[in-house]
């Protein structure tokens, strides 16, 4: 009889003793752990039922009982005594309800995510901008998705990333944070990825997701030559419909305009291309030498001066068409510069792109037009555009690729003339990428290059680079 | 004496269901509260569908039976799934699905949390069953 009052009471105080376990450990570490208990609850159960037979067949059936309060084990009168099937019960019961306020939402954690980059490049580029070569570190990116709630939606995007200059940089991608309304709308506030087009949401820093090693060049981080604001602070909507025909998606933002900013702490800007080629530039950043030497600062902090931005991006994916997308987008800011003269320029630009992906295929294209309004000199408006097609095949494990970029770039319009990575250029790429694992890739990469708005400077050079990325 | 007859099968019935099983059945299911038609299914585990209705889904995964759901229902192979959720979690800020240890956890969390959506390998009592393959 105390034999089968230790086994129940040792029964329960198992469940009861996994709660402070599990807690520390990892839920799925736990949920096994909690496994193995049940497993030797039920073996403890079953010798409970043989013992409890064995007493039966001894006493006559007039044995006591026991049940459970807690942690604790109390005996009762028989006539109000349980039932194993009711212990059984409660076991369960206890054990599921460990389980779902274990589980429930996943919202106690932060997962935390991440991608990292190490590579090995050779650029010969010989202008204003002289190329790198040898090994390098890419950047390492961690993102956490905190699940608060069953509405309120998180984004912490934090990076570390070494400067051409050798130093390390920090920067605060994305804190988004949002509330889901509806599968129709998802409404966020913070910094984010500027919703145009398709390459900027979709890749962004994720290096292992990215079935290339580059990105287009137009489309490069604003310190990194690239023409648009790569992020922006404000309000984003978005959301998507189903609808017969297909799904309908949308994202509508606005947010503090971008500032061109011709000086920064700590880093050395290429020396005036408007020098080295003086007609083709703005009569303004010519005669101040500036052409070329600013890079897009997002104003992450607000502005003394506050320009709005807004902009939009619409898509729809047919059912009949099977991993097609196709969007329409656009941005209006108004961009004002640091230098003497105190540009400010309209940017407007609008865009169509068209994506494909199936297990094998995957094209990318994507189109951009400019038409930048001066509000300051008086120069009328100016029509720029760029785009670039990109297509690649999946061979099991090996995926070879093909990019054509191209831009004209109006260097009379202020904003492509401040702007370091303003000019108009061609690019072919090719690479093949290797994953060696689902997590981890291995790829290289070759690229021609033809930099125009030079002057008699116009420059053609390659480039090759290795690199090696993982996603965790 | 009859109950402790009753104990076993029972005992076995309630624990055994958190048994890996190569089970050739997929039934999907979904809390009691919510509307989810089969062709949603796909949707929901890719986290293109996150509301039915007023009510806002929780995917659960089933790891013994996640390679005959991935195969069946959603047409993908485990590395793709998770390729898919990483570009979901990276562009959306959504996390994937909880990967539950077996039937009976599924089974547990379904009955308990309203919008709860998962997948287990025999056709339980107590919920709504979605879509069987």
């Amino acid at each position: 009889m105390h034999a089968g009052v230790l086994a129940v009471g040792s029964v329960m105080a198992l469940a009861t003793m996994a709660w402070p376990t599990m807690a520390s450990a990892s839920e799925a570490e736990s949920i096994k752990a909690l496994e193995r208990k049940l497993e030797r609850s039920l073996q403890m159960i079953e010798a409970l039922e043989a013992k409890v037979r064995r007493l039966e067949q001894a006493s006559g059936g007039a044995a006591g009982d026991v049940v459970k309060d807690g942690a604790k084990a109390i005996e009762t009168p028989t006539a109000h005594r349980p039932s194993p099937l009711q212990k059984i019960e409660v076991l369960e019961q206890q054990v599921g309800d460990l389980t779902h306020a274990m589980s429930r939402h996943h919202s106690g954690g932060a997962p935390l995510h991440g991608f990292a980059d190490v590579a090995l490049g050779r650029s010969a580029e010989n202008n204003v901008v002289q190329g790198l070569r040898g090994f390098n570190v890419g950047g390492l990116d961690l993102y956490l998705t905190p699940q608060i709630g069953d509405r309120v939606k998180t984004l912490m995007e934090l990076l570390f990333e070494v400067e051409a200059d050798g130093s390390l940089f920090t920067d605060l991608e994305r804190i988004q944070i949002g509330y889901a309304f509806s599968d129709a709308a998802t409404g966020w506030l913070g910094r984010f990825h500027t919703p145009y087009g398709y390459w900027n949401t979709a890749y962004h820093h994720g290096a292992q997701i990215q079935t290339t090693i580059s990105r287009p060049r137009f489309l490069e981080f604003e310190d990194r030559g690239g023409i648009l604001p790569a992020h922006i602070t404000g309000l984003w909507l978005n959301g998507v419909f189903p609808l017969e025909l297909g799904r309908l998606g949308y994202d509508a933002y606005a947010g503090n305009s971008p500032m061109l900013k011709t000086t920064e702490a700590g880093k050395t800007l290429p020396t005036s291309l408007a020098l080295r080629n003086p007609t083709r530039y703005s009569p303004s950043a010519n005669a101040k030498g500036y052409a070329g030497s600013a890079t897009l600062d997002m104003q992450m902090a607000g502005a003394t001066r506050h320009e709005p931005s807004s902009g939009f991006n619409l898509w729809f994916e047919p059912s009949a068409w099977s991993g097609w997308r196709f969007g329409v987008h656009g941005l209006r800011a108004t961009v004002g510069d640091d230098s003497p003269d105190a540009n400010r320029t309209r940017l407007g630009m609008i865009g169509a792109y068209a994506r494909f992906i199936d297990d094998n295929w995957e094209a990318l294209g994507e189109y951009y037009r400019f038409r930048n309004r001066d509000l300051s000199g008086g120069t009328g408006s100016h029509r720029s555009a760029a785009g670039y097609w990109q297509l690649g095949y999946n061979f099991g494990r090996l995926t070879p690729y093909l990019r054509a970029e191209r831009t004209e770039l109006a260097q009379k319009d202020n904003y492509f003339a401040v702007l370091e990575g303003g000019r108009s250029y061609r690019r072919q790429v090719i690479g093949i990428r290797f994953d060696l694992d689902p997590k981890a890739a291995l790829k290289f990469e070759m690229a021609k290059n033809r930099k125009l708005d030079l002057g008699a400077t116009d420059d053609s050079f390659g480039e090759a680079h290795l690199q090696y990325s993982i996603r965790f | 004496m009859r109950h402790e007859t009753l104990l076993i099968p029972l005992s076995l019935a309630l624990f055994s269901v958190g048994v890996a099983t190569a089970a050739a059945e997929v039934v999907v299911i979904a809390h009691n509260n919510t509307t989810l038609a089969a062709h949603e299914v796909r949707e929901v585990f890719l986290g293109e569908k996150q509301f039915a209705g007023a009510v806002r889904l929780m995917p659960v995964d089933n790891s013994p039976a996640q390679p005959e759901f991935l195969a069946k229902v959603l047409k993908l192979e485990v590395d793709r799934y998770s390729t898919a959720w990483t570009k979901k979690s990276f562009r959306e800020g959504l996390n994937p699905p909880p990967l539950k240890s077996g039937d009976a956890e599924v089974l547990d969390y379904v009955r308990r949390t309203p919008g709860a959506v998962g997948y287990v390998s025999k056709a339980p009592t107590g919920v709504q069953i979605v879509q069987k393959y």
